[in-house]
């Protein structure tokens, strides 16, 4: 009975004609939500997301983009359909299986959600709780690899120096910085990215795209980064998948999103804001640049 | 100036309409507060004919003639714990025993009585309005309400005095606590979440660092206002320093009473400042 449901399994990925090389890292099918205010979050998203992909989720406010990107780690319940992530069904997992699929998943937030009255030092650390037992969480000292990896992911993203500081002593994109080492933390081979830039000026929002894209190529995460600017997707994304009403109304590479399916998703009245040019001084603005702005506009 | 909106058809604004200082709602407005006030000094017929000034400056004078014989014990039968610097003390601790009796039943009430926490189902809901609403009702019973009822199990003392007081303050603490625990954040919880934390770990990392300062000023604000109530317990019959200073005053030994009185101010203050510059250091 076991043998022929895996024959099964196996026959059905090896019938989809899109898959050549891997199975996709997480596979969609068929995701409804439904909130207790009856609003349609989702209303069957199916997609597969392949390994290394920097996918970008664009639309509306309310379309659904959030909801999306909850379902895969859950923090939101879907109402019905799958999510897989590796061979896991993440809709399915019980408690303790949630947690391990979620430790492989690092996420960043629009608001940071960084721990404000502790350290930079602790939040990052923080990454490494799905590893640790809760015991060991109360009653004992960060383990020296988890020091070690805290101060190294604190550099790759340029702010060792403030490791002592308090979170909220920060300005807004080294705050998120503090949250992209959070996830690093985690050694995830996902990263879900919900409106990462949205609080952040032109300057700085680059910035932070630019340690996404690092860790895409670089350590070959994949991303799934939701974004309310289009130039952002276009420069950034190897893939842009646009949601409407809860479906998906695109799903292609970047530069294929022309007028006509920007109106589509985005409703006839809408017209494409550009968020500032990568370089918009006369000098190449490099990451320290940005953070000296970044620390200038910002008076705390 | 009212013509420009007329001539445009529009309504004039009240600014332009009314003429302040003869506007009858202010008029009505001072009218009624006169009328209520004099109705008030009938009512309470307050009366100043009995007032004696010249003694009254001489208990005053005496107020200050500080009997120092109460600090050291006055006779063979006293020992130092007879003493009004012990008293004080005593009179101190009263008021810390019962802000730690009001933490301990107040600490894990208000956590039900925080909406954050128990939101979700009905069930939690109603949980929180009645725990909600048992912090209101104990909070509304004044502390000497509670100690003269509580006279009636424990007889004058200190008893009756610490409980009266932990008695009205879980209604305050828990409130207190409520409203931090409503305050948090939870955007870090989601974060700490995603990570692949458990629940307690979710408390432990996310929770606690933003509560426990909240926690703290409002338990020094609390244990404050405390040790400044419990002299006044003695009053009725709940103890420490205050059934010293009511004796003294009967008994017409107002240069004890003087003395009392400014080791109350001394001690009251201290702690006033010490607390305001905890919690200013807190925030």
């Amino acid at each position: 009975m076991i043998e022929t449901k895996a024959a099964g399994s196996t026959g059905g990925l090896r019938s989809f004609p899109r898959l050549p090389r891997m199975p996709p890292i997480v596979s969609i099918k068929n995701l409804v939500k439904t909130y207790p205010s009856g609003t349609r979050a989702l209303d069957g998203v199916s997609l597969d997301i392949q390994r290394g992909e920097f996918v970008v989720l664009i639309g509306l406010s309310g379309s659904g983009k959030s909801t999306l990107l909850r379902c895969i780690n859950r923090l939101v319940d879907p109402t019905s359909g799958t999510v897989i992530f590796e061979d896991i069904d993440v809709t399915a997992a019980d408690r303790v299986a949630i947690r391990r699929v979620r430790r492989r998943i690092g996420m960043i937030f629009q608001q940071f959600n960084l721990v404000r009255r502790s350290s930079v030092f602790s939040n990052v650390l923080a990454g490494r709780l799905g590893y640790r037992s809760s015991w060991r969480t109360i009653a004992s000292r960060p383990s020296s690899a988890d020091v070690a990896a805290a101060f190294e992911n604190l550099g790759r993203v340029g702010i060792a120096a403030r490791a002592y500081s308090r979170a909220d002593a920060l300005s807004g994109g080294q705050q998120q910085r503090v949250g992209i080492a959070r996830a690093l933390m985690q050694k995830p081979e996902l990263m879900l990215a919900d409106e990462p830039v949205a609080s952040l000026d032109p300057a700085t929002s680059h910035s932070v795209m630019k340690y996404l894209e690092e860790i895409n190529k670089k350590d070959g995460i994949t991303v799934i980064c939701s974004l309310h600017f289009l130039s952002l997707a276009r420069r950034y994304g190897t893939r842009v998948i646009a949601l409407k009403d809860g479906k998906i109304a695109f799903d292609g590479r970047p530069d294929a999103i022309d007028e006509r399916r920007f109106k589509e998703i985005y409703g006839e009245d809408a017209e494409e804001v550009e968020i500032g040019p990568e370089r918009s001084q006369s000098q190449p603005m490099s990451p320290a640049d940005a953070e000296a702005r970044a620390i200038a506009s910002d008076p705390r | 100036m009212a013509e420009y909106f007329t001539a445009r058809g529009l309504p004039v604004p009240l600014e332009l309409r009314r003429n302040p200082l003869t506007d009858w709602r202010k008029l009505v407005t001072i009218a009624a507060v006169v009328i209520v006030l004099y109705i008030g000094f009938n009512i309470t017929s307050i009366d100043t004919g009995r007032a004696n000034p010249s003694y009254a400056l001489n208990i005053i004078a005496q107020l200050f003639k500080w009997d120092f014989s109460i600090m050291t014990p006055r006779d063979e039968f006293e020992t130092f714990r007879d003493t009004a610097w012990w008293k004080m003390i005593e009179t101190i601790f009263l008021g810390v025993m019962a802000t730690a009796f009001a933490i301990v039943i107040s600490l894990p009430l208000a956590f039900l009585g925080a909406r954050n926490i128990m939101a979700g189902n009905p069930i939690t809901q109603a949980i929180y309005v009645l725990a909600r609403v048992i912090f209101t009702i104990i909070r509304s019973i004044d502390v000497l309400i509670v100690v003269i009822v509580l006279l009636v199990i424990f007889g004058p003392g200190n008893a009756a005095g610490v409980f009266g007081l932990a008695f009205h303050n879980i209604g305050v603490l828990g409130k207190l606590y409520s409203e931090a625990i409503e305050g948090i954040d939870a955007g870090p919880l989601e974060a700490i979440t995603a990570t692949g934390a458990n629940r307690l770990q979710v408390v432990w990392t996310a929770v606690l660092p933003q509560i426990t300062n909240p926690f703290i000023s409002f338990t020094i604000y609390r244990l404050d206002t405390n040790v400044r109530l419990a002299p006044i317990l003695g009053l009725v019959g709940g103890g420490g320093i205050g059934t010293d200073l009511f004796q003294s005053i009967n008994l017409l030994h107002y240069g004890a009473a003087g003395l009392i009185i400014f080791m109350i101010v001394v001690t009251v203050a201290t702690m006033d400042f010490v607390s305001a510059q905890i919690r200013k250091r807190l925030v």
